[in-house]
């Protein structure tokens, strides 16, 4: 057991720390940001990064990575979450659109997209959660149906996050509806621009272009577009939905609006406050918990191993950290954090959203009790 | 970073398992719960085992001392092995008695062991200073809360190194963070095991998902205390990690008082049931140094006070 960096991590963290100190405005946010402006942001950012191969570090070299270890990959996650967040929408073509294309694509699907999301170029959403899909994902009814010259789509995604301003829509649908549910879906690369495929927003109380519809009507799909065998998806899907949940580095993020928050109180002379004080530390100590939590995911994968129930606890000790800052934002800033431009209302969609998005609290929960409580008892 | 055990540190694990089996256990705390004694044969025993210096070897270090306390907790051991290997050793050298309790100036009324303690350590804000016994005055005190504790009087203590106050305090929130690790993840794995026997309604009571969700939590939060508690071991307890380890184990223990009593129902309450041993030592360990209001407070002025160097 040993908590140290190898030198080679240590030295990667350092320069990637002066790059981005360089490149951003002390305390960038970009979730602040308008969807459009975050879009140009991201892409102009992402170009920077590409120039370094720091956009897609994880992937082969052969399609413009570097190969780094999974204790890097964490340190490229904690560091962009820690300034902000600079790619944005790219996280998720980096971290599982490209490496789905890498396991899965043929070549000619890799030529066309791998070069474009490792230069930064691309935007991808996920058409994944539908009306009466969501912790079911595979009880999806999007419909795919092969007509002899292409699969014909028809269906309905939901809460589709960056859709308003994606290139490209990762998208499963149903390829065979008589097979068992997790057995009959298939994955689809859909530009966002084809005929048919309406993208609407969905308004939300966080803030605009969070979440959008997206509707498929008689969406033509060349045989090209589909990723991997037809009804394969799913196990494609599992293995990369791992790199989802913990591919974001969400302590991070909340570390360091917590770090805002407790120097903003610290200038107001709040610190001696017990209750200030005692929500700041609670708060730093989820924060740590959870980092603490993501390394034995992050070590497994090192060591060539698949994270189940370690990827799960990590996640719910994420969720308890957004919260944890959340409360200690609201005692140190009272009813000034109802204003606009407060920690308060910056932090509160974290807080809310971390046990909705990429797999509820409760699958979480479940998907432990399987693994510590046992299947027997569990599974009834 | 690696977060398995190496060669060393498992070859000491699987002996002091073997030691564990043999002289600790829940039935011998309950044994020693009734003459209100400490397990003073433990001590020798690991003393003579070497489980008892592991602080300054450089092939172990802190963070091996941190997982024998851990591990000790876990077993029910009754005796104050945190307080030895990782709170004294951290300021009193390598030759140290060896029952040894560990108090607060301000918060006198119930220390764990000081009635059988070889020695004091008294912390007194940022000095601390040791009294033999003869030296303090512990009358012992009745309890309910799983460990023999006395209230400590007169005492004439030695004053130790200048800022040694500050240093056990660091280790000794590890040594308590260790200590509500370990017993945290017993009465989770005991309340487990219980609720996968216990058959309610013609079903295990551990398949209800209400119950399920619950009881996870609780491993959530028993894994929590034990990684920020080697991590702040490993790292040498800088005091915002050690202060946040033990924030992080006072919420464990929190959390696992209720639950796992309440999931438990009625034999919990007894005496033959082994919870207990462990949840009423978690309460008694979340309110030692001034509990999470003590550790809040050196956690924030160590990252936001004064003279505060931000952690990146």
């Amino acid at each position: 057991m040993d908590f140290d960096s190898s030198p080679e991590d240590a030295a990667f963290r350092r320069d990637l720390k002066a790059f981005l100190e360089a490149e951003l405005p002390e305390d960038f946010d970009a979730f602040t940001m308008e969807p459009l402006e975050q879009k140009a942001f991201s892409a102009a950012f992402a170009g920077k990064l590409a120039e370094r191969r720091w956009l897609t570090p994880a992937w082969p070299r052969e399609y413009g990575g570097l190969e780094q270890s999974p204790w890097q990959q964490l340190i490229l996650a904690e560091e962009m979450a820690g300034h902000g967040e600079p790619r944005t929408a790219q996280y998720m073509c980096v971290n599982w659109v490209g490496p789905a294309l890498i396991m899965a694509g043929n070549e000619e699907q890799k030529a066309y997209h791998l070069n474009r999301i490792s230069r930064g170029d691309v935007v991808w959403c996920q058409g994944f959660s539908e009306p009466d899909a969501g912790s079911d994902l595979a009880a999806l009814r999007t419909r795919a149906v092969w007509d002899g010259e292409d699969y014909v789509i028809n269906g309905e995604k939901v809460w589709t996050s960056y859709a308003d301003t994606a290139d490209f829509c990762f998208l499963l649908a149903r390829t065979d509806p008589e097979a068992r549910k997790h057995h009959g879906i298939s994955i689809f690369l859909v530009p966002t621009d084809t005929p048919g495929v309406t993208i609407r927003e969905i308004p939300s109380i966080f803030s605009s272009g969070t979440f959008n519809q997206c509707v498929f009507e008689d969406v033509r799909a060349p045989e090209s577009w589909r990723l991997g065998p037809e009804n394969g998806g799913w196990p494609i899907i599992r293995k990369l939905l791992v790199n989802e949940r913990v591919g974001v580095a969400r302590f991070r993020r909340a570390a360091a609006t917590l770090g805002r928050t407790a120097r903003a109180a610290a200038r107001a002379g709040l610190l001696d406050d017990p209750g200030v004080c005692e929500a700041i530390a609670r708060a730093q100590a989820a924060c740590d918990a959870a980092r603490v939590l993501i390394y034995r995911v992050v070590d497994e994968r090192a060591k060539d191993r698949v994270p189940e129930v370690t990827a799960y606890v990590y996640r719910v000790a994420t969720i308890r950290c957004e919260q944890a800052v959340y409360e200690a934002t609201i005692a140190v800033e009272g009813v000034g954090g109802l204003v606009k431009g407060a920690q308060s209302g910056a932090q509160y969609p974290h807080a809310l959203a971390a046990g909705t998005a990429t797999g509820t609290l409760e699958m979480q929960l479940n998907l432990i009790a399987r693994e510590v409580i046992g299947a027997a008892a569990a599974g009834r | 970073m690696d977060m398995e055990l190496n060669q060393t540190q498992r070859a000491i694990e699987a002996s002091l398992s073997r030691l564990l089996d043999r002289r600790a256990g829940p039935d011998r705390a309950r044994g020693l719960r009734k003459a209100d004694d400490v397990d003073r044969l433990l001590m020798i025993d690991l003393n003579e085992a070497g489980f008892l210096d592991l602080f300054h070897d450089a092939e172990t270090g802190p963070l091996m001392a941190m997982l024998v306390t851990e591990w000790s907790a876990t077993a029910a051991a009754l005796a104050p092995i945190g307080a030895r290997v990782l709170s004294a050793a951290s300021v009193m050298g390598e030759r140290l008695p060896l029952v040894i309790a560990v108090g607060e100036r301000s918060q006198l009324k119930a220390v764990r062991y000081a009635a059988q303690a070889d020695a004091l350590i008294l912390i007194d804000g940022d000095e601390a200073g040791v009294a033999s016994r003869g030296q303090f005055e512990a009358t012992p005190v009745r309890t309910k809360f799983g460990y023999p504790m006395a209230r400590v009087g007169d005492h004439a203590v030695t004053p130790l190194a200048p800022g040694a106050g500050a240093v056990v305090r660091r280790w000794h929130r590890v040594a308590l963070a260790a200590e509500m690790a370990g017993a945290a993840r017993a009465a989770v794995d005991l309340t487990i095991r219980y609720l996968q026997d216990r058959v309610q309604f013609d079903r295990p009571i551990a398949s209800y998902q209400a119950v399920q969700h619950r009881l996870v939590e609780c491993h959530v939060a028993a894994d929590a205390a034990q990684w920020t508690a080697r991590e702040a071991a490993f790292r040498g307890a800088p005091a915002d990690l050690a202060a946040g380890a033990a924030i992080t184990a006072c919420q464990a223990a929190h959390r696992i008082f209720y639950e796992l009593h309440q999931l438990t129902g009625a034999i919990g309450f007894t005496v033959e049931y082994d919870l207990h041993l462990f949840t009423t030592r978690l309460q008694a360990l979340r309110l030692e140094m001034q509990g999470v209001r003590g550790h809040a407070r050196d956690l924030v002025a160590a990252r936001w006070g004064a003279h505060a160097t931000e952690r990146a």
